[in-house]
């Protein structure tokens, strides 16, 4: 496997859950709860997004649907079951924020200590239903067979390899050149500390990424795929753009479209509302704000987030089982979120970054097969020792909290700018 | 042949519950003094019942030579202490720095989180992902047959002995006896209540309640006779039948954490530190203007409590038959549950919130139809979230 | 409570609270206090532990009483959560000031005025001329105000940076920002030094003008004796007396109230 598709596995996996940790910041690092279930909406998005999209006689399912909403529209033409498939999205956001109203009546009230541990222990129950009730949703079995929007259409090639070299080829380099370029302007604001961090890691990875493959014999065959990543060079005119990387396109495309829909909601009266909460709650109760409804439409918004990067996982992964929703998936994210930046939305996707390049990056250190259970815990320790030391040294995070503005027309407004 | 019933699920509750109380007990002291709602407790669990493994069966570590197998409850002496010195180390190395910067609860909550990853993954590391016993003598099953007959009630003994059920004894309580036994039992049980109590007063501290003493001398008067008096059995045609099935584990189990929960009591309630520690969850500022040292006095709730915790580790390692590394994270939510519907400020309280989870679990788990065993611990979550809708300060209150 | 020549008439009576009790366990913190208040400044004193701040608690839904009714201008208020009395224009401050540490002086004062378009989530989603109009609106108020009180130099500053006095401050244009009728003040010069006392004071005055009605809950006595038309004297949960302070000042029960030798 070159290294690129590798990448493209990490960053399409980094962009799910960095939607996922959005949603998460929305309630824990803007609005203060502490919701430990927040994996439990994760599933409760992939699970009915995938039911909606399934067919109705699905092979080895024996669960509630499939609706088929991708077949129902089909018939409207060829993007019709594109369309489909959003619907399926959409049903799975407004279910996740439907089961967070239904967990948010009785536990919003509570202290914010009792509201995590009842946070975890619904969600644990609801991963419990999942699993058992064979009649829900296939139980332990899960579903296989996941609709893949617009998967028959890939690998789109352009006709030929000219073709295919000039545009993805092109848009490939383009897209190395304009991350160069956001790298430069990063380092110019860094500090010292940044500034070394930046270079040893953009460097460590620009070694493995463009000369290991020479130097490992892969000769300029894997470069060549390395460099001109978005599609296949070596397949002649079929080699085009591939499925895996519309769904990192996807993915990309959905944390673009969360990411600016909570800085829209962020930076805003309702935000101000929202930050309110999470330092005092008292304060904006006693300023005639009601507090609970605030709580409750982040504890939704942030659930259906979450539900749409569930939907995104099942279209990567292509199945859905109960195990894949742990509560550790919340506790990785909260790490994540805590790493990049608490009540930062680009730390978040910093810090879940950071977060799978080290879950997932350390593959590449071989070890024996019997000492895999090991390394997987090896892992896991450093990522708990990291968070307990980020933690203490820089509780801030990475990025410290994100500055607020509002956007107003600017001949008018008064006072600062970083409102 | 008699069929287990609500009595049995009962029982099977109160050892659950016992299980749970282990954990809830070391849970409660850090939640109330050290004031950190600790996501590690299970984990400290775990690490407490795999500390016990180490002396007890070393064979079953990768990386140990196998020099021998002490037996269990030196084994447990040793792994419990050793799990106080892993307590002092949380706290000197963790939960004192994030003390002393002012670290809200939302923080302790994530760093408490971060140490049980850290922990579970140590055990992995070590020791994978096997199931591992103790090595220990297998304890069979007595099964107490109840026949309720028209002369009163007959009680059948009966063990599985090499295959074969064996009836071990029958003895009966005519239904004079029963009747005035359980009078007598009521009112040496009431004596004590009113000798014990006092005029209720600001300083008033009971070392133990006088309701709960009087009621557990009653239960004890039920239990004394019950075993000491057996006369003939009463016949065998019954109205009604039960059967409870226990043995000497299970009532270790019980007595152990009940002896716990008493000295943890004598020593909150009499020594020095112990006030020392009342006082400080109370209120840490006040505490310390008064003299009391709270850096000791964390240092010793983190300690108390991690060794309660491997003694819980050890009960439920020796109870399930086995260890795994999630053994204490399963273990952690009914522990909270137990916890706060206890309200965080006493052992009795934490003790009686693990009871009431615990048969709450095992009888809900009778009284449903099979398929809903595996919601035994959903069970004991939609008690506790029931109990904070209508009280959201918990069962006994944040006092 | 005869000699009290203040009361309010019916039609007057902007607060009237009847019968009030609040207990905790065993302990009585209210026990049955009943209090009308009128247009003005009307002073609320008692000795440590008579139960003003508890009574602050019951007047604005931060605690329920258990017996009792408070009405706010004709409106039964009783139980109301806390946002809903705020709505109905009464709003309090708090004892120890609870600046949003973390928010900007300036965001601290745009979060208190009502009604903002923005402040729902259908507003801050679709952002039209309302939206930014309000924006505009709700900023022009908060300089005015923080103008007014002298914070106009502190805007950017996070308000956790403020000193004790300019957190009174703070605190106090919060509340006027949600246009209230009237204010409960919870101590709000304790801990502040004389000469931002006087300032308050001067501005508290200068607001009574305006119109706002305030109950001041202050351990100075000399203060509530100067600047007070009307004094209530809370003792172990009850109004010990009112009136005015030359009246209370008068009264022995007071004075033996705060000198603690009395078992009523």
């Amino acid at each position: 496997m070159a290294v690129a598709d590798f990448l493209i596995t990490l960053v399409t996996f980094i962009a799910i859950y960095s939607l996922f940790g959005i949603g998460l910041n929305l309630k824990f690092g803007f609005t203060g709860l502490i919701d430990f279930g927040h994996v439990a909406y994760f599933m409760v998005g992939a699970y009915v997004t995938v039911v909606l999209t399934l067919p109705a006689d699905a092979p080895t399912y024996g669960g509630i649907g499939g609706f088929d909403l991708p077949g129902l529209f089909a018939a409207l033409g060829p993007l019709g079951s594109l369309f489909g498939w959003v619907l399926g999205v959409l049903g799975g956001m407004i279910a996740a924020a439907l089961v967070s109203l239904a967990v948010g009546v009785p536990t919003l009230r509570l202290r914010e200590d009792y509201l995590a541990i009842t946070a975890l222990g619904i969600a644990t129950i609801l991963n419990t239903v999942v699993k058992d009730e064979d009649w829900l949703f296939n139980g332990p079995y899960g579903i296989s067979g996941v609709h893949k929007p617009l998967v028959d259409v890939f690998p789109i090639s352009l006709g030929s390899f000219t073709v295919n070299m000039a545009v993805f080829g092109l848009l490939s380099v383009a897209i190395f050149g304009y991350v160069a370029y956001w790298l430069v302007n990063r380092f110019r604001d860094a500090g010292r500390t940044g500034r070394i961090l930046m270079v040893a890691s953009v460097g460590l990875v620009s070694v493995w990424y463009f000369v290991m493959p020479v130097v490992d014999g892969g000769g300029t065959v894997e470069l060549t795929k390395n460099v001109l990543w978005l599609f296949d060079p070596t397949a002649g005119p079929n080699g085009g753009l591939d499925y895996d990387r519309f769904v990192l396109l996807l993915s990309l495309g959905f944390l673009a479209g969360g990411y600016h829909w909570v800085e829209r909601t962020i930076n805003s009266p309702y935000g101000r509302v929202l930050r309110a909460i999470r330092e005092d709650e008292d304060v904006p109760q006693a300023l005639g704000k009601e507090t609970f409804q605030y709580k409750m439409q982040a504890l939704m918004f942030g659930s259906a987030l979450a539900g749409a990067a569930g939907a995104l996982w099942a279209v990567n992964i292509g199945f859905v089982s109960p195990d894949q929703f742990a509560s550790t998936i919340t506790f990785f994210a909260f790490t994540a979120v805590i790493i990049g930046g608490t009540a930062n939305n680009k730390g978040v996707i910093l810090g879940t970054a950071v977060f799978w390049a080290i879950r997932n990056g350390t593959r590449f250190i071989d070890v024996p097969s019997q000492y895999s259970i090991q390394l997987a815990a090896a892992r896991l320790i450093l990522i708990g020792v990291i968070l307990m030391v980020i933690l203490y040294y820089r509780p801030e995070g990475l990025l410290g909290e994100q500055d607020y503005d509002i956007d107003l027309p600017t001949s008018l407004r008064g006072g600062s700018d970083d409102v | 042949m008699v069929d287990a019933g609500l009595l049995d699920a009962t029982v099977q509750g109160l050892i659950t519950g016992s299980i749970i109380a282990g954990g809830a007990l070391g849970l409660s002291l850090i939640y109330n003094i050290a004031e950190v709602p600790n996501f590690a407790h299970g984990d400290m669990i775990t690490i407490g019942a795999y500390l016990a493994l180490v002396f007890n069966n070393p064979g079953e570590i990768p990386f140990l030579p196998a020099f021998g197998s002490a037996p269990l409850v030196a084994a447990a002496v040793v792994g419990v202490v050793l799990a106080g010195v892993l307590g002092a180390t949380y706290e000197l190395t963790i939960f004192r720095k994030f003390r002393k910067r002012d670290a809200d609860i939302i923080t302790m909550v994530i760093v408490s989180l971060g140490l049980a990853l850290v922990l579970r993954n140590v055990v992995l590391f070590l020791v994978g992902s096997k199931n591992i016993r103790y090595q220990s003598a297998s304890v069979s099953n007595t099964n107490f047959d109840f026949l309720v007959t028209g002369g009163g009630m007959t009680v059948t003994t009966t063990q599985r002995q090499a295959g074969e059920v064996v009836t071990t004894g029958q003895w009966g309580y005519p239904w004079w006896l029963l009747v005035g036994g359980l009078l007598v039992a009521a009112a040496v049980g009431y004596g004590v209540y009113r000798a014990y109590r006092r005029e209720e007063g600001f300083d008033t501290v009971y070392l133990v309640p006088p309701k709960i003493l009087g009621f557990t001398v009653a239960a004890a008067t039920v239990i004394g006779l019950g075993a000491f008096v057996q006369l003939a059995p009463q016949g065998t045609d019954p109205i009604v039948a039960t059967r409870i099935g226990l043995s000497i584990k299970h009532l270790t189990i019980i007595g152990v954490v009940l002896a716990a929960m008493f000295v943890l009591n004598v020593a909150l309630k009499t020594t020095k530190l112990g006030r020392a520690m009342r006082a400080t969850a109370d209120n840490m500022d006040l505490a310390e203007v008064r003299g009391v040292d709270a850096d000791r006095v964390q240092l010793l709730v983190w300690v108390i409590a991690s060794m309660l915790a491997a003694l819980a580790g050890v009960l439920t390692g020796w109870f399930a038959t086995n260890l795994t590394p999630n053994m204490g994270f399963t273990l952690l939510l009914p522990i909270f549950a137990a916890v706060i519907l206890g309200g965080i400020s006493s052992p009795y309280g934490a003790v009686a919130g693990a009871m009431i989870i615990g048969v709450s679990m095992d009888v809900s788990v009778y009284l449903l139809p099979s398929h809903f065993a595996t919601y035994r611990v959903a069970v004991a979550f939609l008690i506790l979230i029931a109990v904070l809708m209508v009280k959201p300060e918990g069962l006994w209150g944040d006092v | 409570m005869s000699e009290d020549s203040l009361v309010p008439s019916p039609e007057e009576t902007i607060l009237e609270v009847d019968g009030v009790e609040k207990h905790f366990g065993g302990i009585t913190a209210l026990d049955g206090v009943n209090l009308s208040v009128g247009p003005g400044i009307t002073g609320l004193i008692g000795p440590n532990g008579a139960g003003k701040t508890t009574f602050f608690n019951c007047l604005t839904g931060f605690y329920t009483p258990e017996v009792g009714s408070i009405r706010f201008e004709g409106t039964d208020i009783t139980g109301a959560r806390p946002p809903a009395v705020a709505q109905q224009g009464m709003v309090r401050t708090f004892q120890i000031p609870r600046e949003l540490s973390e928010m900007t002086v300036l965001e601290n004062l745009l979060l208190a005025p009502p009604d903002q378009t923005g402040e729902r989530l259908s507003g801050a989603w679709v952002r039209g001329d309302q939206f930014v109009e309000d924006e505009l609106d709700v900023r022009e108020r908060a300089l005015e105000m923080a103008d007014f009180f002298e914070l106009d130099h502190l805007l950017d500053e996070p308000a956790g940076n403020l000193s004790g006095g300019q957190r009174k401050l703070l605190e106090l244009a919060r509340a006027l920002l949600t246009d209230p009728e009237m204010v409960l003040l919870d101590e709000p010069l304790a801990g502040v030094n004389p000469t931002l006392e006087e300032k308050i004071l001067e501005r508290i005055h200068e607001l009574e003008e305006q119109g706002y009605t305030f109950l001041f809950v202050e351990h100075d006595i000399d203060v509530i004796m100067e600047h007070c038309e009307r004094v209530v004297v809370l003792h172990r949960g009850e109004v010990l007396t009112s009136g005015t302070p030359e009246e209370v000042q008068s009264d022995e029960r007071v004075i033996e109230a705060y000198l603690g030798e009395v078992d009523v």
